[in-house]
């Protein structure tokens, strides 16, 4: 009777839910986002998401062979880094790029520290610095999407230079607003559009009603806590706000910026990688403040008009540090203690 | 009714497993057979263990001491049946390792099988007649221990603290344990001797109230006591307080928060701020040995788990092996591949069948594959992933992940900086990780090696 019995360590149940269901609710709550892509970047979408999954695939295989670890494919690790890669990139931006951010996001952001767990920064967003610092010219060319220019490529169609059609995204027209060329004004009418997703920038950023389902979603079945979304959008709109108080003209509403420029991606999407950010409640919300305000530092005073993968980025490197300064205390206080 | 609890009824974090009671909720509890042998462990409580007071080859009648120490922390253990020493020899025991124990080879023809008889406890006791002094003697020669786990000799427990004279005495029916229902069927079928053992509690300790926490999931369990402390006497300051059902709710410590509202500082215990928390099975025990005059002996075991045959609630000797405890409840099937002293959360998975029960064994459980999970059963770890499940729902509310890691790489000092010995070992961390990182498993092994670390250091 004995030889079928294993022991191990209590507890003997566990939880039905394991990293693969944690990474999968990710990618079925960006699905909206990737079908507003389908429809507003038509054929640019599908190539570049179906690219950057491929190649994420195969770099990881081939690190992992290097490395002599086992397939580490299962828990969808990289391909949600690859969807992640795929709809903060610009739609008309070459596949051989798309291919090397990709490849870099997955083998110099993940594999090199260690894979899954150990990376310092989000992959996705390694491999989209990358890609900003190496072909600055394709990253910041946007495409109008379909529903403004009908001759857009279907999915069925081939793509000619010709077909593209640029456009200044909101963020961009705020800029030039910030100079004194035009008013702030035209930035904030296109509030509207950027609801739905009608204006130019990346794949996944453009439409607010799509991320804001999967954010939905990700906070239903509690894949994410709220903590570090609403850090980052409060500091932002404050900051935002502040800057729209003094100068109306000169500066663009705190919405249009909480909608455009892949703040709501990287809101509920980017900044919540758990494996990035922060562990405690006290260390989340010192984290998305940190990310709003440096989005927005960037934003209002720089001269880049996005922020969001440097505001990471930079976030990402205090996480150490953000948790070692922000402890968790046992409910029955420090052993101890003085007082 | 709940006049005195001043508690929210449920604590931060905690976890809701399966709590898989319906196996064995409404299954009366029976009277085991007597056993062929019984092992009577000299050590089945925290502090100094007994010496044999029997040698082998003497006859030893049912309830005579056959180990006692001087040690003021300590329980006497007795034999459970009529019988003659074989030896005095080592066996497995859950937390301790070998130990000795009394071999008892069982008379067969001359031991009816002990009874619970409720009758005793309900006509007229004079509860006035016997002093705290009395009580607190009597409970420390019948061996009393805690009887939901941890085994503290529960005399200690009781005796008056002058420093910090006890507020107010909780006792535990909260059985937040997947699948034990032992306590509940007490309080269901045996209400009288419970309440009689708190009232003898609330007299030996001095306290000047009484709450009973159950599980709002149990509200038959409720119903009976609330009906039992209206129609006895003597139960004015006893009440009744339906506390949530979230595990780990019977923890002293999360209890306490519950019902009371007050935390238990970290690294202290409950007497520490005039709280005494008691077992029902232990208020039931020390009814016994007061009113009844009968030592520890038996005691109510859950015998539950898909992979046994027929789980039920079965009253048996102290000292009877696990193996022949499984085979009241008509053996494992062919799907066991788990067998567990206790419940799944903490219990301990066994792999000697000869390990007999002590007083602490509330259950034994039997899992199947599927119950554990695949991946668990496989022991499938995949890294973390910081996801901070683990911090959300600790009850400690310490950073489990952190302290694992550390014990990982024998960084105990580090772990120490995330207070790792205020862990409960509930098992809530583990169970929630979707890596499967056993970080309960962790956690206690950093515990283990930390107290040895510091035996070797001088001082």
């Amino acid at each position: 009777m004995l030889e079928n019995i294993a022991v191990s360590s209590s507890p003997h149940i566990s939880k039905p839910l394991s990293t693969r269901t944690v990474m999968l609710d990710v990618i079925i709550a960006l699905v909206p986002a990737m079908i507003a892509a389908v429809i507003f970047f038509r054929l640019y979408a599908v190539t570049i998401l179906l690219t950057c999954i491929v190649t994420a695939v195969i770099t990881e295989l081939i690190c992992n062979h290097i490395r002599k670890k086992p397939n580490s494919l299962g828990d969808l690790s990289a391909i949600l880094t690859a969807i992640l890669l795929a709809l903060s990139l610009p739609p008309a931006i070459p596949l051989w790029a798309v291919i090397i951010g990709t490849a870099f996001a997955i083998a110099i952001g993940k594999m090199v520290f260690g894979g899954l767990g150990a990376n310092v920064f989000n992959p996705a967003m390694v491999g989209r610095a990358f890609l900003t610092a190496s072909f600055g010219m394709l990253m910041t060319t946007w495409t109008v999407p379909a529903t403004i220019n009908p001759e857009m490529p279907t999915i069925t169609e081939s793509v000619k230079s010709t077909d593209i059609r640029t456009q200044a995204t909101p963020l961009a027209k705020s800029k030039e607003a910030l100079k004194g060329k035009i008013n702030a004004s035209v930035a904030n009418n296109l509030i509207k559009d950027a609801f739905t997703g009608q204006i130019g920038g990346c794949l996944g950023e453009t439409s607010t009603i799509a991320l804001l389902i999967g954010a939905a979603y990700l906070l239903i079945r509690k894949t994410i806590t709220i903590h570090i979304p609403l850090a980052v959008l409060i500091s932002a709109f404050i900051f935002a706000g502040v800057a729209y108080l003094i100068n109306p003209d000169a500066y663009i509403s705190p919405l249009t910026h909480l909608t455009t420029g892949g703040m709501l991606l990287c809101a509920f999407f980017i900044a919540t990688d758990p494996v990035t950010a922060p562990l405690t409640t006290k260390g989340m919300w010192i984290f998305g403040i940190g990310v709003g305000a440096i989005v927005m530092l960037i934003r209002i005073i720089g001269e880049y008009p996005e922020g969001i993968m440097y505001a990471i980025l930079l976030m990402n490197a205090v996480t150490p540090l953000i948790d070692r300064l922000c402890r968790v205390i046992p409910v029955g206080g420090i052993p101890n203690a003085k007082s | 009714m709940t006049a005195n609890a001043k508690g929210q009824f449920t604590f931060p974090g905690g976890v809701h497993p399966p709590d898989s009671k319906t196996l064995t909720e409404d299954s009366p509890i029976q009277i085991a057979p007597v056993p062929k042998q019984v092992a009577i462990m000299l050590s089945q409580h925290i502090g100094a263990p007994c010496s044999p007071t029997v040698q082998k080859g003497d006859e030893v009648q049912a309830g005579q001491v056959v180990g006692n120490a001087d040690a003021f922390v300590c329980a006497p253990v007795h034999s459970p049946v009529n019988g003659k020493v074989k030896e005095i020899a080592l066996r497995s025991h859950v937390v301790l390792g070998r130990v000795q124990a009394v071999i008892i080879d069982v008379d067969l023809e001359n031991n009816p099988p002990k009874k619970i008889n409720p009758e005793k406890y309900t006509n007229g006791f004079d509860f006035d007649a016997i002093s705290p002094l009395q009580i607190r003697d009597t409970v420390r020669n019948a061996g009393l221990v805690g009887m939901g786990g941890a085994g503290f000799p529960t005399r200690v427990k009781l005796e008056p603290n002058e420093q910090s004279p006890k507020k107010i005495m909780i006792v535990n029916a909260c059985e937040c344990e997947p699948y034990i229902t032992c306590d509940y069927r007490m309080m269901l079928e045996n209400p009288e001797q419970i309440i009689a053992g708190v009232k003898l509690a609330k007299k030996a300790s001095e306290s000047p109230r009484v709450i009973i926490a159950i599980e709002d999931n149990k509200p038959k369990a409720i119903q009976m006591m609330a009906r039992k402390l209206r129609e006895l006497h003597g139960t004015e300051n006893i009440e009744i307080a339906a506390v949530k059902t979230k595990y780990p709710q019977g923890g002293e410590r999360q209890l306490i928060t519950s019902v009371l509202n007050q935390y238990v500082p970290t690294g202290g215990i409950p007497p520490m701020i005039g709280i005494l928390v008691l077992n029902t099975a232990t208020t039931a025990a020390i009814a016994e040995a007061v009113i009844a005059d009968w030592p520890l002996t038996h005691r109510v075991v859950t015998i539950s788990g898909e992979g046994v045959s027929n789980p039920g609630n079965y009253y048996c000797s102290i000292g009877t092996s696990i193996a022949e405890v499984l085979e009241f409840a008509g053996g494992t099937n062919s799907e066991a591949v788990r067998i567990i002293s206790g419940g799944p959360m903490m219990g301990i998975a066994i792999a000697d069948l000869d390990t007999p029960i002590t007083k602490t064994s509330g259950a034994i459980t039997v899992l199947t594959k599927q119950q554990i999970g695949k991946a668990k059963f496989a022991n499938q770890q995949t890294p973390c992933i910081r996801c901070g499940r683990c911090l959300e729902i600790c009850p400690e509310q310490l950073n489990p992940t952190k302290i694992a890691h550390a014990v990982k790489h024998e960084l105990l000092d580090t772990a120490q900086t995330y207070f790792m010995t205020a862990c409960i070992e509930c098992g809530c961390c583990s169970y929630v990780c979707p890596a499967n990182i056993e970080l309960t498993g962790y956690i206690k092994t950093g515990k283990i090696l930390l107290a040895r670390q510091k035996k070797k250091m001088p001082q």
